[in-house]
């Protein structure tokens, strides 16, 4: 047990020096980002439990949870409002009478990669072929034409047996038509085989 | 005469034209506005905007505020059957949490645990409280009653709706191998770095366990780690847990406090330590889950009891979903050993789970249970339980 006390208390000299080193090298707080949002998402959360879905709470609901998780799961401040943004970001149902988007947003000018990189990869993984449980591989999804999967897309998605949906336009809101197209033409070019 | 009938019907005309004149002056009269009525209309119309953004305010001001209150927790019902029998709807457990927000500076979080009791009586407990300052993006400072960060299983998996079986392991129950919670101060922080990885941390000091002496008076029977307000031996423990993930969706734990405890009558102090490990890994729908724990305190030469104990226990537990379907199969094994043979037990615990939502789970599980002939510990146990987290 000498060596676990000697390990403890280095630990504690090294966490120390630390607690006194964050002050000077912590920089201003960055707003939350919806990409950054989604990847600790799928990171952080179902380490413990089952994935809850974002519609389960209202953004003001969130917010609190998010900050208990903040010390339950030992994230960062910006990895919390990066989650936060995320799911406040998700937790809308689109109109049912919408074949569209709520919200018209310019094309980012990014293309397929880019966004699948920063919107879809939390969950779908690298290679499509999902990297949560439940999360279906895109190989089983792309025989439906275009229109059922920008529709889906768009407007959100539960596939058969995945414990909870996918969010309107995966939780960014700031993806234009012309975002979605692009990037379901990546997908369908290099992810469904 | 032909003149003076044209001369006629022109009159008739005139006439009626004149009267059609008259009337769409009337209307025009009517639906004319003064000056005066105007000025009405427009200060009812600032009226009606200023009511509208008045009233838009309030829809929005949920959005903006700078404090919040919120109600969670979970909740959990069950069924367990002995062997040798003896059945009966043996839980009924509510855990409402707490909390409140200011900004994003200050979180109160408090849970309590209200729980039926074999004899009837509600047993009420608070499970932890504790006021968190958010000090800046890579830690918050705790104080108060707080979950144990020795492991994993006690600080986050116990929750009915997250411990994917009925019951905790062996040794991981209270009093058991396993610290639960302390009273004191914590440190508590996390940060990802490199490509992909990420590390968490928590350090405290707190207030420490209790011995239990056995009715003789003369051995340390178990160790209390329920969280006292209380510190009679007057000494601090310290202690604390780095968790490590290399890749996303593997965590490595190791924790570990010590310090000195005492028993009433003694001249000194004794050295208390305690050890963990944890582990985490997922693959696809596979879950796997393991962790290790020893508390120990040395002898004392001169003490009302002088020998020193251990309570030691892990357990490894994989767990499947089944999906499409909504089932998910569940095995664990859990070894606890005691210096007391008596509290010694191996369990085999085997489960399927119906997941109704994320949070809303009923289980189906049975344990094979080895332990000394003719007590508890050797029971096996049938369990049907139902968990609600919200």
């Amino acid at each position: 047990m000498n060596i676990l006390k000697n390990t403890m208390l280095i630990s504690l000299k090294i966490v120390t020096l630390l607690i006194l080193a964050v002050p000077v090298l912590s920089t201003a707080a960055e707003e939350g980002d919806v990409a950054r949002g989604s990847k600790a998402w799928a990171n952080n959360c179902s380490r413990c439990h089952n994935m809850r879905d974002p519609k389960e709470f209202r953004d003001d609901g969130w917010r609190p949870i998010i900050a208990h998780m903040r010390l339950r799961a030992g994230l960062s401040g910006q990895q919390a409002r990066d989650i936060l943004t995320f799911l406040q970001s998700s937790n809308y149902t689109a109109p049912a009478s919408s074949g569209s988007m709520t919200k018209v947003a310019e094309s980012s000018g990014e293309d397929g990669e880019t966004i699948y990189n920063n919107t879809c990869i939390a969950c779908h993984g690298a290679d499509g072929q999902g990297a949560l449980p439940g999360v279906p591989k895109f190989s089983e999804r792309l025989s439906k034409p275009d229109d059922v999967l920008l529709s889906n897309i768009t407007n959100g998605f539960q596939s058969k047996g995945s414990p909870m949906a996918m969010p309107p336009k995966g939780g960014n809101p700031n993806l234009s038509d012309a975002d979605i197209m692009n990037v379901l033409s990546y997908i369908r070019e290099n992810l469904g085989k | 005469m032909d003149d003076t009938e044209s001369l006629k019907a022109r009159i008739e005309t005139l006439e009626k034209q004149l009267s059609e004149v008259k009337e769409l002056l009337k209307k025009q009269v009517e639906t004319t506005a003064t000056k005066e009525e105007v000025k009405a209309v427009k200060k009812e119309v600032e009226v009606a905007k200023k009511e509208v953004e008045v009233t838009k305010s309030q829809q929005d001001e949920w959005k903006f505020y700078d404090s919040t209150v919120h109600l969670g927790g979970y909740a959990q019902v069950g069924y367990a059957s002995d062997d040798p029998a003896n059945d009966r709807f043996n839980q009924v457990q509510y855990s409402p949490i707490f909390h409140y927000q200011y900004k994003d500076l200050i979180l109160l979080e408090s849970e309590f645990e209200v729980e039926i009791e074999g004899d009837g009586e509600t047993h009420l407990a608070l499970e932890y409280l504790t006021i968190d300052w958010f000090m800046n993006d890579y830690m918050a400072l705790s104080a108060g009653k707080f979950l144990s960060p020795i492991g994993q299983f006690r600080q986050n998996l116990h929750p009915g709706w997250i411990n994917k079986l009925p019951s905790a392991p062996s040794g991981f129950g209270h009093d058991q191998a396993a610290p639960v919670a302390d009273v004191g101060v914590q440190l508590r922080g996390g940060a990802p770095f490199g490509n992909n990885m990420q590390a968490n941390y928590a350090v405290f000091v707190s207030n420490g366990p209790i011995l239990e002496l056995n009715e003789d008076g003369d051995e340390i029977e178990a160790i209390e780690t329920e969280g006292f307000t209380s510190d009679d031996d007057d000494n601090k423990l310290f202690g604390g847990r780095i968790g490590f993930l290399p890749i996303p969706n593997v965590e490595i734990g190791i924790s570990g406090a010590f310090g000195e405890l005492g028993l009433p009558g003694d001249t000194g102090d004794r050295d208390y330590d305690v050890l963990g490990f944890d582990l985490f890994a997922r693959w696809r729908n596979l879950d796997l889950r393991g962790e290790y724990v020893k508390q120990e305190v040395d002898g004392f030469a001169g003490s009302v009891a002088e020998e020193g104990q251990e309570w030691e226990a892990w357990y490894i537990q994989p767990s499947y979903k089944l999906l499409p379907t909504k089932l998910e199969a569940v095995a664990r094994y859990s070894d606890f050993d005691s210096t007391h043979a008596d509290q010694d037990q191996q369990q085999w615990a085997l489960g399927l789970n119906y997941l109704f939502s994320a949070n809303a789970i009923a289980k189906f599980a049975y344990e094979f249970n080895d332990g000394l002939t003719g007590t508890d510990t050797d029971e096996d146990r049938l369990f049907l339980q139902f968990a609600y987290g919200f």
